[in-house]
């Protein structure tokens, strides 16, 4: 069955279309900014800043412990992985699992998250349907069921318009998540505008989950260090340096600024 | 337009510079970024950037009162310390960071009592403020406390493993009272930390070869021979190979097969001194005196091998 082909009155690309582009990108600046300013530093821990450091330390040890003598490297995996008094065995650390209720932070934190991201949307979205409401404004480009009519034609009362043709309130929906990629270009990645990234956020659980990540953490880094073996990166050195002449190109030229020592 | 304002500099004795105000800037941006302690420079670089041109600076005017302050204490240049500080507190009033120069002005001073209330006080704000520690360290450093030295030292590093320089300074304090075992263990952090640095390499192995024991000098002669793998052009490391390699070809307890490896090693390395010294000269006058001392030298250090 043909479609009818709607024409519409270009008033519409010039005075809908566009200002919802407008406002739906400087609303997104602004609530960057917003977000800047309403951002709390967070205050790391003695505990905190020396936990992570010890892992740093236990991950290199797995990762470089080749270019140590052997015996070196044994001291330092007994005096982690030890079963009396290993560092990793034994250090337990106090978990507290971040509920809204008892860290206060974290419900402030949230609070400002809902307030910065779901409100404007939530009111902008209300008043472009309020305000542009009644007509037809764009046509999205693949075929829709008619069970997104009611959604998508919010003040059209059609019955046999194609579910294509949507109103401005879809429009705004369409330009916030299509506008991200905007909002990196400009404002450079990680954005407070970035709204559906806040929404994965929200959605995997509680972006303060590291107080119980530091035992699992430890566990972790009890295994890898279990497993490493040491193979010595000297083992064969003088052979490989005397397979050839030293390379004593430019060592005395004048450029040469600094010492060779 | 552009108006560039000239001024004439003495750099040193013998040398005048006639230096741009943008040259300055970025000058002192480089030894910043480089980390370099060429004091006098930076404060005469400074101190004029700061007299004549502070209102083209702008915003970066505030760390060069930091990098000029520093460099103000070295030279002892009191009254040019005193104004920058003054000027940043102004700027940051309550900044730990300004805090913490106040507290190097004190020490500067050698009111060390002072300068450690003031770093109490920051870390009183903030427990995790590593600056602060470690002037309390150099505080001990300097009235000569070095066992004491040594001792906060270990305390802060078994807090934040991770500091780099602390490992590096305690294997300095270590080697000063001659504790090499320990020194060793900080250069061995080192070395896992920063694989391809050459020149710690090169400290372990002479921490190493002053320990002494067969063991430590085969240790000692490895690392030398890692130092040079990763900087062929590292001198110290050659000769520190050859003494290695012939100190372990004399040792009496060797068996024959160590020996005759050792030895090959200690050629191999005058080999290549005797390379390096032709090609310093090429044929000058001094170098061939010099290539004929190397030679003398290198075998008069040669202890028997039969």
């Amino acid at each position: 069955m043909a479609e009818p082909e709607f024409l519409l009155d270009s008033n519409i690309r010039l005075w809908v279309v566009l200002p919802i582009v407008f406002i739906t990108f400087l609303v997104g600046v602004i609530r960057h900014y917003v977000s800047i300013l309403l951002q709390s530093d967070k205050k790391l821990t003695l505990e905190q800043v020396s936990d992570s450091q010890v892992l740093i330390r236990s991950r290199i040890l797995r990762e470089n412990g080749k270019y140590i003598p052997k015996q070196s490297f044994l001291m330092r995996k007994f005096y982690f992985n030890n079963q009396e008094d290993g560092f990793f065995k034994n250090t337990k650390r106090k978990v507290v699992p971040p509920s809204p209720m008892t860290d206060p932070s974290m419900l402030t934190d949230m609070m400002k998250g809902n307030v910065t991201n779901v409100l404007p949307m939530i009111l902008i979205g209300g008043w472009i349907n309020w305000t542009f409401s009644g007509f037809v404004t764009t046509k999205v480009p693949f075929p829709l069921t008619l069970r997104f009519k009611p959604m998508l034609q919010q003040g059209i009362e059609l019955l046999s318009l194609d579910a294509s043709w949507v109103s401005s309130a879809s429009w705004y929906f369409l330009n916030v998540f299509g506008l991200r990629s905007m909002y990196s270009l400009i404002l450079g990645q990680d954005n407070g505008a970035d709204q559906s990234r806040i929404m994965q956020e929200q959605m995997s659980g509680a972006a303060m989950a590291m107080p119980a990540d530091t035992n699992k953490a430890f566990k972790a880094e009890w295994e890898a260090l279990e497993l490493t073996d040491h193979q010595w990166a000297l083992e064969n050195i003088e052979e490989e340096l005397m397979s050839r002449e030293l390379d004593l190109d430019g060592m005395f030229s004048k450029e040469l600024p600094m010492g060779i020592f | 337009m552009l108006r560039k304002v000239a001024k004439l500099l003495y750099f040193d004795n013998w040398n005048v510079l006639i230096i741009v105000f943008t040259e300055m800037r970025d000058k002192l941006r480089k030894w910043r970024e480089d980390n370099h302690r060429n004091s006098e420079q930076i404060v005469d670089v400074g101190e004029e950037l700061i007299n004549e041109h502070a209102s083209k600076l702008g915003d970066d005017i505030w760390i060069i009162y930091e990098q000029v302050m520093i460099a103000a204490l070295d030279c002892s240049r009191d009254d040019l310390a005193w104004t920058c500080l003054q000027e940043l507190k102004r700027q940051f009033p309550g900044s730990q960071r300004v805090k913490r120069l106040a507290g190097m002005r004190l020490e500067a001073l050698e009111k060390y009592e002072d300068a450690s209330k003031q770093y109490d006080s920051i870390l009183q704000d903030d427990p995790t403020n590593t600056a602060a520690r470690k002037r309390k360290i150099s505080i001990l450093k300097a009235q000569g406390k070095s066992a004491e030295a040594i001792r906060e030292l270990n305390e802060y590093l078994e807090q934040f493993v991770g500091d780099q320089e602390a490992w590096h300074e305690l294997s300095e304090l270590y080697i000063n009272e001659h504790d090499y075992g320990k020194a060793a263990f900080c250069l061995e952090e080192l070395m896992m930390t920063n694989p391809h640095n050459h020149l710690y390499c090169e400290q372990y192995a002479e921490v190493k070869y002053t320990q002494g024991g067969l063991e430590n000098l085969e240790l000692s002669r490895k690392y030398f021979a890692q130092a040079l793998k990763l900087n062929n052009r590292n001198m110290r490391a050659l000769f520190g190979l050859y003494m290695s390699a012939s100190h372990i070809a004399a040792c009496p307890k060797v068996n024959a097969t160590v020996k005759k490896a050792n030895v090959k090693y200690a050629a191999w390395a005058t080999n290549q001194i005797n390379r390096a010294y032709q090609l310093a000269g090429r044929g000058t006058k001094e170098n061939k005196c010099s290539v004929k001392a190397v030679e003398e030298m290198l075998e008069s250090m040669q202890i028997t091998m039969s």
